[in-house]
């Protein structure tokens, strides 16, 4: 992974790892570190403001803020983590594929990604999340079909860079199969651009499970969730004006450090710049 | 007549686009188990009762054949009805566009004011303070989701220093000044990521352009740094800052969705979620439509824009 060992020679990315690796780790432990259960409600401590007993106060039916916030860490972070998996399943497969298959399916998948990119995300995931039921896992099945299209095209911008290059063409005249010319050499060129998407799409990822988890769609009311408990302090936002600080801050932590680490593994410019010319043919 | 031809090529490319989009959209009311009687009888629907309202919203027809019946419909404004209150799924939007599309106006033109300000002023001063507290104030404010913008509007515009309304709505029609001070705090939330990236892009392109030849020639004939900057690098050096505008209109319209719920507002955004949450199968699927038709237009417009700041680009796209 020189992408990675290049990134952690960078200040940002470190700070940005040993973010994200403590976000993991509270969504990993979160359930066994809260001090309370994240649906109890203490009556007599409602909307209360930070104390010792409750170090981020309380919400609108006096539940832990905290507690709340560590178990809606591991629903964020899976879900945005589902939506990213099958984006990179149903971009990188059919990027490769399109540049290696043939023309019918090159034409074809290239016209189903622009159809794809023309739905708007939101409003997209909340349509599959009413008619397919209402889950956040068919949330997230939605928007990992969105993803799809920018892992398509940073893989295929990737490889088709790489189908007239000199020793590409070297290993086919020395029989290597087509097969095995994408598992050695275009497969070492496209990894580390989209490890970078990757890491870009789970910040986006997280964005749009705050977004849809804040409209309500995908939970079930009292299940803690970072967008839902922003939504629940809108409506006290008078009472308790710095409710909703903590869930935006974690949310927008995570996102920055994504970003960050994306931003440090982008080793070649060459590499991850789209090729506009090569893909409009 | 450039502008016209790529139009024509955007339109031509944005036909079959439209067909794949509505057809997934079409096909996903199609894969779910909702239908009208389960949705608005809820338990107490007879076996009767579902052949019959299958059968009055045609659900008993080949999937196929309601896809053309439904795309037909649409071309002339015909969305169907609602399960839940058979009113009309177009009259329903034609209600709550306006609110939505003026928030998504409003924060398209405080992006491109915005974006562009700050976006030449960093080129102008590359390496600069301005530059770098441009760049640092960009990097924060994209990672900042919209919503989460909204709510710190609030908190701080209508809470704490109470100037503007928290939520609700307005038509122009009582007044112009009403309706901007109900429009500006979700403009401008939804405005933040897009002006933060236009001006990242400007500067890029600004930054390179500064340094072609022809600049510097345009400086040695004498011309003042305003006729340079905004006649001759700005032509060249906005190309990427259009584009990306492009990509973000689609992301205005989504996001004014999410906007419009942080502040009570009734626009699309509450159509579709109340629609969702009700298993509403045409009034999703109607909006969904309306949002995919104005994504498909901007990005026509976008191209025409491209195409008249560099002629060349209309050869190679």
């Amino acid at each position: 992974m020189r992408a990675l060992r290049l990134a952690v020679r960078q200040r940002a990315a470190r700070i940005a790892l040993a973010v994200l690796g403590v976000v993991v780790l509270l969504m990993i432990t979160g359930e066994w570190l809260a001090p309370y259960d994240p649906l109890h409600q203490d009556t007599t401590a409602i909307l209360a403001g930070p104390s010792a007993e409750h170090w981020l106060g309380t919400d609108y039916v006096g539940r832990d803020v905290l507690s709340r916030l560590l178990a809606g860490s591991r629903l964020s972070v899976i879900a945005a983590a589902e939506a990213v998996g099958l984006g990179l399943l149903l971009g990188v497969l059919p990027g490769l594929a399109s540049v290696y298959v043939g023309r019918v399916f090159e034409w074809l998948s290239l016209r189903v990604m622009d159809g794809l990119m023309a739905l708007p995300f939101i409003i997209f995931a909340i349509a599959v999340a009413a008619l397919l039921g209402n889950g956040l896992h068919q949330a997230m099945f939605a928007v990992g079909v969105l993803m799809a299209p920018s892992f398509y095209r940073v893989t295929r911008a990737a490889a088709i860079g790489l189908r007239q290059a000199q020793y590409v063409e070297a290993a086919t005249l020395f029989g290597a199969t087509r097969w095995r010319v994408v598992r050695t050499h275009v497969w070492q060129k496209v990894l580390p651009t989209v490890v970078v998407t990757t890491a870009t799409a789970m910040a986006g990822a997280l964005l749009v499970v705050s977004s849809l988890t804040f409209l309500g769609i995908g939970v079930q009311p009292p299940a803690p969730t970072w967008g839902g408990m922003l939504a629940s302090d809108l409506g006290y936002l008078t009472q308790r004006p710095f409710g909703p600080v903590a869930p935006a801050l974690l949310i927008i932590v995570t996102v920055a450090a994504l970003n960050a680490l994306a931003d440090a593994m982008t080793v070649d410019p060459a590499t991850t710049q789209e090729a506009p010319d090569a893909l409009r043919r | 007549m450039r502008a016209l031809h790529a139009a024509g090529r955007a339109a031509l490319i944005a036909v079959p686009v439209l067909f794949i989009a509505t057809f997934i959209t079409f096909g996903l009311g199609a894969l779910s188990d909702q239908n009208p009687a389960a949705a608005a009888m809820g338990e107490t629907a007879t076996q009767a009762d579902i052949d019959r309202l299958n059968h009055e919203f045609g659900l008993d027809r080949p999937f196929l054949e309601r896809y053309v019946t439904w795309i037909g419909d649409a071309v002339t404004g015909d969305l169907g009805r609602s399960w839940f209150t058979h009113i009309p799924v177009a009259e329903s939007i034609g209600q709550r566009l306006p609110v939505s599309l003026s928030i998504a106006a409003l924060a398209l033109l405080l992006a491109v004011v915005l974006g562009a300000a700050a976006g030449i002023g960093a080129a102008l001063t590359a390496g600069g303070w301005f530059d770098r507290a441009v760049t640092a104030v960009c990097a924060a404010l994209s990672t900042i989701p919209a919503f989460v913008a909204g709510i710190a509007l609030i908190v701080v515009f209508a809470v704490l220093v109470p100037v503007f309304p928290a939520g609700g709505y307005v038509p122009p029609s009582q007044g112009v000044g009403p309706w901007l001070t109900y429009l500006i705090l979700p403009a401008v939330a939804l405005s933040l990521d897009s002006a933060a990236d236009l001006a990242r892009q400007l500067r890029t392109g600004l930054v390179t352009t500064l340094r072609e030849n022809y600049v510097t020639g345009a400086v040695v004939r004498g011309l003042g740094p305003r006729r340079v900057v905004f006649g001759h690098a700005l032509r060249n050096g906005a190309g990427p800052a259009v584009a990306v505008l492009g990509l973000h209109v689609p992301r205005l319209i989504g996001g004014a969705v999410i906007t419009e719920t942080v502040f009570a507002m009734p626009g699309l955004g509450q159509l579709a979620t109340t629609g969702a949450l009700q298993g509403d199968v045409p009034v999703v699927q109607g909006t969904l439509l309306v949002a995919i038709a104005l994504v498909l237009v901007s990005s026509v417009l976008v191209n025409v824009a491209l195409a008249r700041l560099r002629p060349g680009s209309v050869r190679t796209a």
